[in-house]
């Protein structure tokens, strides 16, 4: 079978590369084997939240030209800042398109909360994270609820309560405590110590829950103005979700990223998806790329687990497989290795220099920046140093970035997955205008 | 004794995404999700077998939990081989005639008349579900009159005039229910230069496999892999199927699940969709006949499985004036036999709500799929007919 553009991986970098590969009009397909990192990830975009030094960065676009001066082999110095920016509003607009409200502080970063009542910069957030309305209420008003659910094991109130105070946008402020009662929802003998954050937000979903679950908000929350929620307010209906429940509940309501199985993020996968198929998208779900064929620097067609003896075509191939967590790299005793087309990779050899001597370590840990070595294309390399043409690499696979120390993983993924669709869709505009005649 | 070659339980990581993406923890609390049915309970099992929770029954095998994975468990396996291994057997006539499709199907095409007359009345329906378990809501299959097989032995000699052959595993719905698919796939490889041979086969064992009778499964297997083997030979042909669900039992059971040598027929299963893709790609342009009609597809989870679909939608496509519309893929809730079973039924039909609203809000003037119970399920709850891909090919190739 063959396409325009065939795509390795259905995690952020992929699924928007895929995005801008159809919308091009290119015949595109993802490839994916199993559920995204997006899974695991708070939901909202970070693009440059700290410095080198550790500092918290404000301004990210201000901060870009000198970051990328000092970092040239950063996948940001590869996209350029036109790109980068071009890359986040393209995302905001697609992710809009299904009716999705993503919203950022202007040029500037905002924060969001975590799990564990920390802060964190980031960029471009959902409007149950941050909003201007948001954003005002926090300066206006002192008050704030913070509830949670019934049995619920994935988010811990005394812990988030316990942080809080660490920061000047909570440190003043009145805390009201409290705990949804969920029992009495339940129709079966479920115990709701068993509930995850996707079976909440589920009952978020049932007109009839909802309606009893605002009402236990409202009598819990006092006269805070805005409540804070463990992220379970609707999945695939969360905006009619959202504001039938504040618009109930007279309040603003504050969503704050849970451990997996995490909505906020798999709000953006589910979106992202249904973009990428109404644009006519072919995605391949539950399968494994296992290698393909390069003849003199070109790839022409790859293998998968489930079609072993039927090669897929295409004029060009991204590889956006992810980092150690989702397989794109290995590692192993004596060394490490990108398994589908066992690229050319920077990394230290020794492996005493892997990992740093604490687990928590402002630094962070070295091997987060180990990856695929790419030209200024995002070609890589085969094994024997030469460069793949048709072969992008997008996203978590790169090498040169640490995306925890930095804060730039969400922006990395998108910024390249764009990049590498532009450069397929310039190497294509020739081909692809004398086919559609 | 652990056996070290099945740990893929041990990959989990605990991160709940199976059961998100299960159908069936979506619409009941009465099962834990595959999470908990699967890589958490197996540790428990593997020290005592006897320690198998009744929740496993809820599992429908749809296999979306295999398919959602990040770190490559093989979620479904582990509940269906728990539920197969099980020390607690009981007897169920329901079972038994459930999973009997053979006999029931060579009875009843013989007076298909007699039978459909007699399980269109309410009255048969209310006694199947008193008696049997099953559930008297369900309009129940009708069955052909006469088998494809009788047809096809009247053709076999005008297949060996093709020099490219392949094998057709028809399996029972084929067979006994609507044998004119059979013939349109004749029609259809006939059209593209290749002869259709068939086998003495048995049912492929999925029903057997879903109510948890393993030496009868494996016995039906042992004689399908032998009849197909001794077909197939050294000629390097293909076994092609119409059937998205006998297609899984002979390329991914047999050998998984069941743990039997699939040698001679490994690599050669192949879903006709996927075989008339590539067949066309080798033949010149046969040239379809435009269909100009609005058509709803509906994957089958056991296609998304394999990863098939693909092939059956890029197929469909070629036929001119067709209005594809690919439906978001989800769930239909029959699985087989599990949505016959009275406490099944309504777990059965809010699983498959959400796909009836999409087809209900197209408007399409028919539904395509690949999968028969599929095709029963959304029948059943929806007004739209359901057709089978090659049926609509077969429309396109007709002279």
């Amino acid at each position: 079978m063959k396409f325009d553009s065939i795509i390795v991986g259905g995690g952020i970098a992929g699924l928007i590369c895929g995005i801008r590969c159809a919308a091009a009009g290119l015949k595109c397909t993802i490839i994916s084997s199993g559920m995204s990192a997006l899974h695991f990830a708070s939901g909202s975009i970070d693009l440059l939240g700290r410095s080198p030094n550790g500092d918290i960065i404000y301004d990210p676009f201000s901060q870009l030209p000198t970051f990328i001066d000092q970092y040239p082999q950063h996948p940001y110095a590869k996209c350029g800042e036109t790109v980068i920016a071009e890359s986040l509003s393209f995302f905001t607009r697609e992710i809009e398109e299904q009716s999705l409200q993503l919203c950022h502080n202007e040029q500037n970063n905002h924060f969001h909360l975590t799990t564990f009542g920390t802060l964190t910069p980031t960029y471009l957030s959902q409007q149950s994270v941050y909003s201007p309305e948001l954003d005002r209420a926090f300066t206006e008003s002192r008050k704030m609820a913070l509830l949670d659910f019934e049995g619920f094991r994935d988010f811990h109130i005394p812990l988030v309560k316990a942080n809080l105070p660490q920061h000047t946008l909570f440190k003043n402020r009145e805390i009201i405590t409290g705990t949804v009662p969920l029992t009495p929802l339940i129709e079966s003998l479920k115990n709701p110590h068993e509930f995850r954050s996707i079976d909440i937000s589920r009952m978020f979903e049932t007109e009839k829950h909802l309606l009893q679950i605002a009402k236990s908000i409202d009598q819990l929350a006092g006269d805070g103005e805005i409540v804070g929620l463990p992220a379970c307010v609707g999945f695939i209906k969360h905006n009619e979700v959202y504001s039938r429940l504040q618009k109930l509940t007279g309040r603003l309501i504050y969503e704050i990223p849970t451990l997996p199985p995490s909505i906020l993020g798999m709000r953006l996968d589910h979106h992202l998806k249904s973009r990428f198929s109404e644009l006519g998208g072919v995605f391949i779900a539950g399968d494994k790329v296992i290698g393909g064929k390069i003849q003199s620097g070109r790839l022409s067609e790859i293998y998968t687990q489930n079609h072993e003896s039927t090669p897929l075509q295409a004029d060009a191939f991204v590889l956006a497989s992810g980092s150690f967590f989702s397989g794109g790299l290995i590692s192993e005793f004596s060394g490490m290795k990108e398994p589908v087309f066992d690229l050319a990779l920077s990394y230290e050899k020794d492996r005493k220099d892997w990992a740093a001597d604490q687990f928590f370590q402002a630094e962070s840990h070295p091997y987060l920046e180990f990856g695929v070595k790419t030209n200024e294309q995002l070609n890589p390399f085969d094994s024997s140093g030469q460069p793949i043409d048709n072969l992008y690499c997008a996203g978590a696979l790169l090498a040169g970035y640490n995306p925890i120390r930095e804060g730039s993983g969400g922006g990395v993924a998108i910024s390249t997955g764009y990049y590498a669709a532009e450069n397929i869709i310039k190497a294509n505009a020739p081909i692809g205008a004398e086919r559609h005649d | 004794m652990i056996n070290l070659e099945n740990i893929s339980f041990d990959h989990c990581i605990k991160c709940t995404v199976c059961t998100v993406y299960c159908p069936v923890a979506r619409v009941t609390h009465l099962y834990p999700g595959p999470k908990f049915s699967g890589p958490d309970t197996e540790r428990l099992r593997i020290k005592n077998p006897a320690l198998i929770d009744e929740s496993l029954q809820y599992c429908n095998n749809c296999k979306r939990c295999e398919i959602v994975c990040p770190s490559d468990v093989h979620i479904a396996d582990i509940i269906r081989l728990a539920s197969l291994n099980s020390p607690k057997k009981e007897f169920k006539l329901r079972s038994l005639v459930l999973t009997s499709t053979d006999l029931i199907g060579k009875l009843a095409t013989r007076m298909s008349t007699v039978v459909n007359g007699l399980m269109g009345l309410s009255v048969t329906r209310f006694l199947l579900g008193l008696f049997l378990g099953l559930a008297s809501e369900r309009a129940l299959p009708k069955y052909a009159s006469g088998t494809f097989r009788k047809w096809y032995l009247k053709q076999q000699h005008l297949q060996m005039a093709f020099q490219n052959r392949v094998v057709f595993f028809h399996g029972c719905y084929v067979n006994y229910n609507d044998p004119e698919l059979g013939k349109s796939v004749l029609q259809v490889l006939n059209r593209l230069d290749t002869g259709v041979l068939i086998t003495p086969e048995k049912c492929c064992g999925i029903p057997l496999i879903s109510n948890n009778r393993i030496t009868k499964a494996k016995s039906q297997a042992r004689h399908n892999i032998d009849v197909l083997r001794k077909a197939v030979g050294e000629t390097g042909m293909k076994i092609v199927l119409t059937s998205s669900s006998c297609c899984l039992a002979l390329d991914h059971e047999y050998q998984n699940l069941l743990e039997l040598d699939t040698t001679g027929i490994q690599g050669q299963v192949e879903l006709l969709t996927k075989y008339l893709f590539e067949r066309f790609a080798q033949l010149p342009d046969p040239g379809l006949k435009p269909i100009k009609l609005k058509a709803a597809y509906h994957a089958p989870c056991h296609l998304e499985h394999m990863g098939g679909v693909v092939y059956t939608v890029e197929l469909l496509k070629k036929i001119p004036g067709l209005d594809l519309q690919v439906l978001h893929s989800e769930c239909c809730g029959i699985s087989g036999t599990y949505g016959f079973k009275a406490e099944n039924y309504q777990i059965s039909k809010d699983i498959g709500q959400n796909l009836f609203d999409q087809i209900n809000t197209l408007q399409p003037d028919l539904v395509i799929t690949d999968c028969e119970t599929c095709k029963w399920q959304i029948e059943f709850n929806t007004t739209y007919k359901v057709v089978h891909p090659i049926t609509l090919l077969a429309k396109a190739m007709k002279n």
